[in-house]
């Protein structure tokens, strides 16, 4: 089509949501309301992500060997652990290193550790780290069939905790945004029909008159692209400086927890919701064809 | 230009509106459509730009087979045909000068051929002085003065006019069948679907006559009722 072709289907485009204003705020609200809480579960699950892999690199097994294991039978162990599919890394903490830990956690208080003289109750073991929280349980089950190893702990609690509670966060969030998202879906759908309803006069003279069908199809492409689009730009908008702003606030507040930075994430997430706001309006257009070929 | 064989329109409902029409109407004829309501004079039209399919023989127009042409044509087709319609379908919220561009601009003709083409088209139905005029503020015979200048503004090969005049008063229908003649006289196909007798009459014109979809008449420089001398 020609440039004026496009200026034309533009001003047909504005002219159908000028003429139903209300059904166009609707539509540009939903959306952007849909995009906002599916962009904020994005980063919520972001944020769960980064946590729990830190947690998950804290979070490791202890597989203590009997007093009386040689050095050589450890080292084997440790070799044949590395080689298990599940294991992140693993390495040996002897009962010396154990006690200066020990040492180091009481910090003021070390001098109770002194009435232990030069004696050193501990006993070596292996640290080993999975790759995800739910090998955890697996992994420790293996390291206690190892030979020499007496007993094997870990925090399953917090670890299984934790994992259910960002399963729930991930289906409760994704439902959510999917069910929104099928809420804009619809009031866009419903505000391009009202304007095929309401343009029925002008599309049926342009059939009359010799207009392709695409002509005939465009302003109403181009109608829920705009209220796609001004929607999502919300939405983004919202999302990129809500969550700058959150990031700073928490950076003084909250230094311990490590949010992620605002870029890439949050500018990644804002880009996709504007994706989506436009395949929204694609979508709410191409299920009104029918509605169109009808008139 | 226009060719019937075998025509049979059956609707879904069961209604059968045209049964076995043979019709050839030649480039540059005027040819009258008459006969009484429901005789399927504009079913016949509506076949001939492709608003409706025949459900049996052979429709066409200008040498294309308009019954079984593929839908990416359609438009290609009616740029061909101009068509008027007794309750004349402008579009109320722009002006006449917008309501006769918009057919041009729909198939991207160029802003400046528009303007030439929509000033001679006025010239050609009589409503210079009327351009900025919204379809509201016009007389029925006014209105329909622009849908005609509408359907010719293309430059169409034929013109199909479904009761033109059905909505005018005696005065605007005179004037408009002058002026549905003086297109033809400029070389235009013109078929022209009507119930106005005195108009058919007067324009000693070919008169094809239609009883419950059959062609009953068809005759040259004819009346429109059979065995009428003037
Ligand atoms: N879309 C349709 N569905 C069913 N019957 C129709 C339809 N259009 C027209 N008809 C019927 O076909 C017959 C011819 O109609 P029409 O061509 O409009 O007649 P005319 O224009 O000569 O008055 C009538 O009986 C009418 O009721
Ligand atoms: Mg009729």
């Amino acid at each position: 089509m020609r440039l004026r072709t496009w200026s034309f289907c533009l001003s047909e485009a504005n002219q159908n949501l000028l003429r139903n204003p209300v059904l166009a705020i609707a539509s540009i609200t939903t959306t952007a309301v849909s995009l906002l809480v599916l962009g904020m579960f994005l980063l919520l699950t972001a944020n769960v992500n980064q946590i729990t892999s830190n947690i998950e690199n804290q979070v490791a097994v202890r597989a203590f060997f009997k007093q009386s294991t040689k050095t050589a039978q450890e080292q084997s162990a440790l070799a044949e652990v590395r080689k298990w599919p599940k294991v992140r890394s693993a390495k040996i903490i002897t009962r010396q290193e154990a006690l200066r830990q020990l040492k180091s956690e009481f910090g003021d208080q070390a001098s109770v550790l002194n009435s232990l003289g030069t004696a050193n109750p501990l006993e070596d073991s292996l640290s080993v780290t999975a790759k995800s929280p739910a090998d955890v349980a697996p992994l420790a089950k293996s390291l206690g069939n190892l030979t020499g190893v007496v007993k094997v702990s870990y925090q399953s609690q917090v670890v299984t905790r934790l994992f259910s509670l960002i399963n729930a966060i991930r289906i409760v969030g994704l439902g959510i945004g999917i069910l929104l998202l099928l809420g804009a879906l619809l009031v866009i759908n419903n505000a391009i029909r009202l304007g095929i309803v309401s343009r029925r006069r002008e599309i049926a003279i342009m059939r009359l008159v010799g207009a392709t069908e695409s002509l005939v199809h465009w302003p109403f492409i181009l109608e829920g692209l705009i209220l796609g689009l001004i929607g999502s730009v919300l939405a983004a908008v919202i999302a990129w400086w809500g969550y700058a702003a959150l990031y700073t606030g928490a950076a003084h507040s909250l230094p311990f927890v490590p949010l992620v930075t605002p870029i890439p994430t949050a500018r990644d997430v804002a880009v996709l919701i504007v994706v989506l706001g436009v395949l929204l309006g694609a979508v709410g257009f191409r299920l009104s064809v029918r509605r169109l070929a009808r008139v | 230009m226009i060719s019937l064989r075998n025509v049979g329109k059956a609707f879904p409902n069961g209604v059968v509106a045209l049964r076995d029409v043979d019709l050839e109407i030649s480039k540059g004829e005027f040819a009258f459509l008459v006969g009484p309501s429901g005789a399927g004079k504009s079913t016949l039209l509506r076949l001939l730009f492709r608003e409706d399919v025949p459900t049996t023989g052979v429709v066409s127009v200008n040498g294309h087979d308009v019954g079984r042409m593929r839908r990416r044509q359609i438009p290609f087709l009616r740029r061909q045909i101009g068509v008027v319609f007794q309750d004349f379908r402008l579009l109320p919220q722009r002006t006449v000068t917008e309501n006769i561009a918009f057919a041009l601009r729909v198939v991207e003709v160029h802003p400046k051929e528009i303007k030439r083409r929509v000033a001679q088209v006025l010239d050609l139905v009589g409503l210079p002085d009327r351009a900025g005029a919204l379809p509201g503020q016009l007389s029925g015979g006014e209105q329909q003065r622009v849908a005609l200048a509408r359907a010719m503004v293309g430059r169409p090969l034929v013109l199909l006019a479904d009761e033109p005049t059905g909505n005018l008063d005696p005065v605007n229908a005179a004037e408009m069948m002058k002026t549905l003649l003086e297109i033809n006289r400029l070389g235009t196909t013109v078929v022209m679907a009507t119930h106005a007798a005195h108009l058919v009459d007067r324009a000693r014109q070919r008169v094809v006559a239609m009883v419950d979809g059959q062609i009953r008449r068809d005759e040259l420089a004819a009346s429109y009722s059979e065995g009428v001398v003037e």
